[in-house]
């Protein structure tokens, strides 16, 4: 199984680095350290696992629903319900002084533990962690290529809900209805509905669509916790020749990316040559953190991995990583406007996993 | 993660009553000794500022510091793009982008010689990361826990709150009616069937849990396989409207043993006294139906930053005294003979309903 391999994985790696335990947090923005170590999708409240080196898991839990969840998806686990789960968790570090003990991801663990970091010789193993997530095994991999068939057939009910009236909220509950009888237990989508006025993406707001708009979203269903993601564009009506042209400029600065994606290569280099087609257009002002967020990020057990494509992330691209590359931004003639595709990386270049045709699609209006 | 419906409506949520719960927040700090209080958000932790501010986040985290004078400031790594959508739903902060949410409000506390003492809510478990940043960035604060503080807020709901909870139950209700019908004879179905009808309805979020066989497993899951549904099923539905979150449950079952249990709950959800232990109350109320065994009952509320969380429970006896306007979502498992049952329903307490 998937899971038992990246556990394998896991623990030995930390022999590897001479670690005795690790204490991994997550929550369900934030599960992907969590899900790779206890295979436990958490949905509500918080936890903490501690995993031995020998492969012992103890995973706290502070909500009784999600220890019932735990205990019937995750039976290998020992399960500790407990309202202070960090309590119950530091008390379990505290039996385990002699050992060299590391954290992920830092930033969340929780201050009770994290303010005895000495104390408890406690250290900061992010990266250790990251690296794992990152480099992928071929089962992962696969997870995220059935996750992205998912995300091809999520964008075609999404298109076929939308029309005149419709409140963007109904155009995700169909997409939401669909994703769950398809067995798939999660996902992140955004929206943008308008034109000119629409700077980003957000969660839906009940604006209803009208003839002329532009419908952005990107659709990021999972599947055995693998997240991939796709995103694109729709004209409710006929599209503009403003949007058709921006629209080609996404596509051909998408593929510039694309076509730069191979191990060996560095996030930055990706984002420069996305960037670089909009340079060429003379629209270089719209890649910057002003329109845009990133060009690109990571996929896998969390919907907006590491890396981050942009020009100042110099992270190394590897065979066995998966990403997804999107031009996402702001057009002064037509709004904001999406493109992205899902990739794996090769030894000489990638697979491109979804296969929505790269169109501005137009819906009866 | 939040996918449905998220605006904020000034009929629906008016800045005087934000106004309003910010006062007493600031009179509650002011009798504790305290200048100022920091609630930290992310997805699964948002209620504690969407009560506040009206502001739920759809992703990444952030921090709201609420001082005794002066507006609260919301600090989010989250982009300037974003702070337009931010200010839809947050009408009275100010809005402050930083990469370090921790260090900008550790700076503002520290740039304040009146600003000291300083309640946190639900310190203990407060991100590593923004609890360096603040102290680094503000060394002369003294950091006190302010959980029962703002936990003693929250004992009573007002009636802007109530009716969004009222909005949300109603979409619950609605959403679980789709089990009635009969139209999926397996899990992963019956659970986007009853996941589209709430978002349809204008859910925020919408969380289906179902156990789909209760004779061999009473116990609830997120399904998304195509298991077939027993004689006799439970499904949950956990709806969130505009940062309002409440919980039904029902049993379903071939035959008619789960209908007299419903009307008993609904009565015993309705009639809960102000000033008695809840636990006590329900097993004094299970006497009422023939045949009923109480397996096991537990309440939920919105205390801090979660949406939910326990507050009583039937294994853990404690001071489980109830008040009069205390939020309460009530679960509760019976065996009827051998037939288990189980539901869940929201209520205030004193009110006879919601």
């Amino acid at each position: 199984m998937l899971a038992d391999r990246r556990r394998r994985r896991l623990t030995d790696a930390m022999a590897e680095a001479g670690l005795d335990a690790l204490v991994i947090y997550g929550n369900a923005w934030q599960g992907d350290y969590l899900r790779y170590a206890t295979d436990f999708g958490i949905l509500e409240g918080q936890a903490l696992a501690i995993v031995r080196r020998d492969g012992h898991i103890t995973l706290y839990l502070d909500s009784p629903l999600e220890a019932d969840r735990a205990a019937l998806d995750c039976p290998g686990l020992e399960i500790v319900q407990a309202p202070d789960f960090a309590v119950e968790a530091e008390r379990a570090m505290e039996r385990m002084r002699n050992q060299r003990i590391g954290a992920a991801p830092w930033r969340l663990i929780p201050r009770r533990i994290g303010a005895r970091a000495d104390d408890l010789k406690l250290g900061d193993e992010t990266a250790f962690f990251d690296r794992l997530l990152m480099h992928k095994i071929d089962d992962e991999i696969a997870a995220i290529r059935r996750a992205s068939r998912l995300a091809d057939e999520g964008y075609k009910v999404f298109m076929q809900a939308a029309r005149v009236g419709r409140a963007d909220y109904e155009l995700v509950a169909e997409a939401e209805a669909f994703f769950r009888a398809k067995g798939v237990p999660d996902n992140f989508q955004i929206v943008g509905v308008g034109g000119v006025e629409v700077k980003g993406m957000a969660p839906p707001s009940g604006r209803r669509l009208k003839r002329g708009d532009m419908v952005t979203t990107e659709l990021t269903p999972c599947i055995d916790g693998y997240y991939a993601q796709i995103c694109r564009t729709l004209v409710i009506g006929d599209a503009t020749p403003e949007q058709k042209a921006a629209h080609a400029l996404w596509r051909e600065s998408m593929e510039a990316g694309i076509a730069t994606v191979r191990d060996g290569v560095t996030a930055a280099d990706i984002a420069k040559a996305e960037n670089d087609v909009f340079r060429k257009h003379g629209m270089g002002q719209y890649t910057t953190s002003e329109y845009t967020r990133v060009r690109g990020h990571g996929m896998g057990l969390f919907a907006d991995s590491k890396p981050h494509i942009l020009e100042d992330v110099t992270t190394r691209i590897e065979a066995g990583m998966a990403l997804i590359v999107h031009p996402n931004t702001y057009h002064p003639a037509v709004g904001y406007m999406v493109l992205g595709d899902g990739v794996a990386v090769t030894e000489d270049g990638c697979e491109v996993l979804t296969a929505t045709p790269r169109e501005l699609f137009g819906v009866a209006g | 993660m939040r996918r449905g419906l998220m605006g904020r409506d000034e009929t629906e949520l008016p800045v005087a009553a934000l106004e309003a719960r910010l006062e007493r927040l600031r009179s509650a700090l002011d009798a504790a000794g305290l200048d100022a209080l920091v609630v930290y958000t992310n997805n699964v932790r948002p209620s504690a500022v969407t009560w506040l501010t009206g502001f739920t986040p759809y992703w990444n985290d952030a921090l709201l510091m609420v001082p005794t004078t002066g507006a609260p400031i919301f600090a989010t790594a989250l982009s300037k793009r974003v702070s337009e959508w931010i200010r839809t739903t947050d009408p009275i902060s100010e809005i402050a982008n930083s990469p370090k949410p921790g260090a900008l409000i550790g700076q503002r506390l520290a740039g304040d010689a009146a600003m000291r003492r300083v309640g946190v809510l639900e310190l203990d478990t407060l991100p590593t990361g923004l609890a360096d940043d603040l102290a680094a960035a503000a060394p002369a604060a003294e950091w006190h826990d302010a959980t029962a503080l703002f936990a003693g807020l929250r004992r009573t709901v007002d009636d802007v709150e109530r009716k969004l909870f009222l909005r949300a139950d109603a979409i619950a209700q609605e959403a679980l009616r789709q089990a009635e019908a009969n139209a999926a004879t397996d899990a992963a179905t019956l659970s986007g069937l009853v996941e589209q009808n709430a978002r349809l309805a204008g859910a925020e979020e919408a969380y289906i849990a179902i156990a789909p066989d209760l004779a061999a497993d009473r116990r609830f899951n997120r399904i998304s396989r195509a298991l077939p549904l027993g004689a006799r099923f439970a499904v949950r539905a956990s709806v969130a409207y505009k940062g309002a979150w409440v919980r039904r449950a029902r049993t379903f079952a071939a035959d008619a043993t789960s209908t007299e249990a419903d009307r008993w709950f609904d009565r015993a959800v309705r009639s809960l006294e102000s000033g008695k232990p809840l636990t006590a109350q329900i097993a004094a109320k299970v006497k009422e139906l023939p045949g009923a065994k109480l397996d096991s009952c537990m309440a939920e509320s919105c205390t801090g930053s979660y949406p939910l969380s326990v507050v009583a429970h039937l294994r853990a006896p404690g001071n489980d005294v109830v008040s009069d306007g205390q939020f309460l979502v009530l679960t509760v498992e019976l065996s009827l003979g051998r037939a288990p049952w189980i539901g869940a329903a929201p209520t205030i307490v004193g009110t006879g309903a919601l």
